[in-house]
């Protein structure tokens, strides 16, 4: 395939996307390097979101498939490429949602619980851990992305508001906002109320 | 209701890797493509005329 020969080394800078993204709205076949490029960071972004590896490599495969047909309606605005795609990926995710094709998952480990724990200014004991665990799910949806994005994935403040369409100052009040629910949350549903 | 899994293995790089396939990718972009084309649509109702006028003649 002609796009296969495109050099992978030539698009770290984002002109040399732009090249790539222009050449892949007059020939599909042309965004094989971007596919390359961005297939494993979106297939985690849904991995963690869902319960089955199997619906993750579907929903991804579709994401991709839905940036290329949209591909001619792409225009750069300063928005990083793969903001575009993250995008697709969330909408992809919440259609999977509703048609029940997917459950959303929070996939969580040991050091992002303790990370938040550390948020609240709450030592990392086990009752402790148990009870973040417990009220994690209760959070609505938009608060949970925000906590999923800034502290599970680490995600600046400018990226979540690029994927999420909102300013980066929004973006770092609404996360504000949403780690105030969750503690909340935490505090109605620990007894001992630390 | 939001499911839990807590410390759930990732696959690795290379299995991600391994599961590429852009071949299929476009396989189906071409699909939702004709699916879109104008040209699917007015076939469909270009024959659903010609059906309804040889059906009142």
């Amino acid at each position: 395939m002609s796009a296969n020969l495109l050099n992978l080394s030539l698009f770290g800078k984002p002109e040399d996307e732009l090249i790539i993204i222009e050449r892949a709205k007059k020939n599909p076949a042309h965004f094989a390097p971007l596919y390359k490029k961005y297939h494993e960071a979106i297939f985690r972004y849904v991995y963690k979101r869902v319960d089955e590896e199997e619906s993750a490599y579907d929903i991804t495969s579709c994401v991709f498939v839905k940036a290329i047909v949209n591909l001619p309606r792409y225009e750069y605005r300063g928005i990083p490429f793969s903001s575009w795609l993250f995008r697709i990926a969330k909408s992809e995710l919440y259609q999977s949602f509703r048609d029940r094709k997917a459950q959303r998952t929070i996939s969580i480990d040991s050091i992002q619980i303790g990370r938040v724990l550390e948020e609240f200014n709450i030592d990392e004991a086990e009752h402790k851990r148990e009870i973040l665990l417990k009220v994690l799910p209760m959070l609505k949806e938009k608060p949970l992305q925000l906590i999923e994005m800034r502290f599970f994935e680490r995600r600046s403040f400018r990226e979540i508001g690029e994927i999420l369409g909102l300013t980066e100052n929004n973006a770092k009040v609404k996360t504000f906002r949403a780690l105030i629910k969750l503690k909340e949350l935490y505090a109605k549903h620990n007894p001992q109320k630390s | 209701m939001t499911k839990l899994l807590v410390n759930r293995k990732e696959p690795s790089r290379n299995e991600i890797a391994n599961r590429q396939d852009f071949e299929t990718v476009l396989v189906n972009v071409r699909k939702v493509k004709s699916l879109n084309s104008p040209w699917f649509y007015g076939a469909i109702a270009f024959s659903s005329l010609l059906i309804l006028t040889f059906l009142i003649l």
